[in-house]
């Protein structure tokens, strides 16, 4: 589980997030939605222990990891997998080195179990063949479908995804919002979801927080947002789609 | 008016001073952890040795331009001058001071600064843009010990030799050009070289490779780490961090001698 008590963050005189109060239980799907720049990745890197708070706490599992060193959230961060918003993945490596990358980095095993670990990713992603290709060779969705699987190598309880469909053709992000949901069905991970697409929350998410000027103006399960009086839920809804 | 004027000036001032402070304190800490993450060499050896290829082997044909370019240029300069005071013959000592105790090493410096030294800044800084940074941390691999550390104990191993053969090739094109310019026999030229040299001259000169590698390295992987704002941001940090780390270059050259020569 990770909750997040009274958070607030400024970038100088900016305040990003203002008493941002949000919990995620493990095996369901959260949506963070609203509008780009409004903080919604910061929420993921505050969970991730990447970035700090100014006030409030950040807590996983219980262990409150707002103010721990680096070296010890390593620890806590394994039971995470993150995919960001660009992939992220090494340009320099070959997607089998990129899907490895972190068992060899941080874990003590042998190279067959590492080798068994990337093929079971390489199946799950559906891109046999690809194994010694380079990200950019790539398509968007098969280099998301990558980030992923590099994501769930570590078996990890719970799946951080910061805009999983931004810039995929409607095709490709079918798979993966069908990906995500798969993986709480199959796999029994919870996963948050940060995202502007309307359509992406209703298709995957059990609950969802829209985050609107720093605020989270609500907080509930995704059928109930059709309720909400905001005016800005209210217009969101219409459009569908936030403004970019 | 003026006040207001004044008080917004003042305002301006104290926050650049509070930034740049805080830049001392959070590159002062990054280099601090830099030189921690050395017990992990074992670790990442391959990354050491990749960067001592591109920080040494591939650099070694910039730095030979530069020597011999260098080293040839200062033969007829100083030459042409010698001849005025009847003093040719001082060819060989002269070039040989300047080239081992200043000229090489400064340019090795300076070139490294440019070529490694954007490398850096160029490479780390689209990682960070890309956050391929934050996903060696959220994945639980310190970046510091993975991407920096590496560069800094490669570029300490390699600035040495890169000086020596800097050194090397100032003073054979200064001698080719003793010889086919101002017709001096190289066996005067390296006789003047070889017998007045001291162990302060190289003290002096081969002191300054472990300083520039420190430099050029913490300063341009420094500015990598901090790019912010897209590619335009990466261009920033990477010039950023040539325009400093030679800077330092230059000043750290200065003190160097200045310590050496006064203490020696």
């Amino acid at each position: 589980m990770i909750e997040l008590r009274k958070v607030g963050l400024k970038y100088g005189d900016k305040e990003i997030l203002k008493n941002v109060s949000l919990t995620v239980q493990d095996n369901t799907i959260k949506a963070i939605l609203g509008p780009s720049g409004v903080g919604k990745s910061t929420i993921l890197k505050l969970m991730l222990g990447l970035i700090k708070p100014n006030s409030g706490q950040v807590l996983v599992d219980g262990t409150d990891i707002t103010n721990m060193k680096e070296t010890s959230l390593y620890n806590i961060r394994r039971k995470m997998g993150m995919v960001f918003q660009g992939n992220a993945l090494f340009d320099s490596l070959t997607i089998s080195q990129n899907l490895g990358f972190f068992l060899r980095e941080n874990m003590k095993l042998p190279e067959e179990e590492i080798s068994r670990k990337v093929a079971e990713q390489i199946q799950f992603a559906g891109l046999e063949g690809y194994e010694d290709q380079l990200p950019e060779s790539l398509s968007g969705g098969m280099r998301r479908r990558v980030a992923i699987g590099r994501a769930l190598i570590f078996k990890p309880h719970m799946i951080l995804f910061d805009e999983p469909t931004a810039g995929l053709d409607p095709v490709s992000s079918k798979k993966i919002l069908s990906l995500i949901s798969s993986l709480r069905h199959n796999n029994n991970l919870g996963a948050v979801i940060v995202t502007h697409i309307i359509d992406d929350v209703f298709n995957v998410a059990d609950s969802v927080a829209v985050l609107y000027q720093g605020e989270i103006i609500f907080d509930d399960v995704t059928e109930k947002l059709h309720e909400a009086e905001h005016p800005f839920i209210r217009s969101i809804l219409s459009d569908k789609i936030l403004e970019l | 008016m003026p006040v207001t004027f004044i008080q917004i000036l003042g305002k301006k001032l104290v926050l650049q001073l509070k930034a740049f402070f805080l830049t001392m304190q959070e590159f002062f800490i990054f280099s601090v952890r830099a030189f921690m993450s050395f017990p992990k060499i074992i670790r990442y050896w391959r990354d050491v040795l990749d960067q001592a290829t591109i920080c040494g082997t591939d650099s070694i044909p910039i730095v030979l331009v530069s020597a011999i370019s260098i080293g040839a240029l200062l033969a007829i300069e100083v030459g042409n001058l010698l001849e005025d005071f009847g003093a040719k013959t001082m060819l060989g000592r002269s070039t040989a001071l300047t080239v081992i105790r200043e000229l090489g090493p400064l340019l090795m410096g300076l070139m490294l600064s440019a070529r490694f030294g954007s490398r850096n800044g160029a490479e780390l800084g689209a990682m960070q843009i890309s956050e391929q940074i934050d996903a060696l941390r959220a994945f639980g691999t310190d970046p510091i010990a993975k991407l920096v550390m590496p560069r800094l104990v490669a570029a300490l191993i390699m600035f040495l030799p890169l000086t020596a053969l800097s050194d090397f090739a100032g003073l054979q094109s200064a001698s080719y050009m003793a010889e086919h310019y101002h017709r001096i026999d190289p066996g005067i030229f390296w006789n003047a070289v070889y017998p007045r040299l001291v162990a302060k001259d190289f003290v002096v000169g081969f002191l300054k490779a472990p300083v520039f590698a420190v430099i050029i390295t913490l300063v341009s992987s420094f500015n990598g780490f901090s790019a912010r704002g897209g590619t335009a941001g990466v261009g920033r940090s990477t010039i950023k961090g040539i325009v400093v780390s030679s800077g330092l270059v230059l000043i750290a050259n200065f003190y160097v001698s200045k310590i050496v020569l006064e203490n020696m």
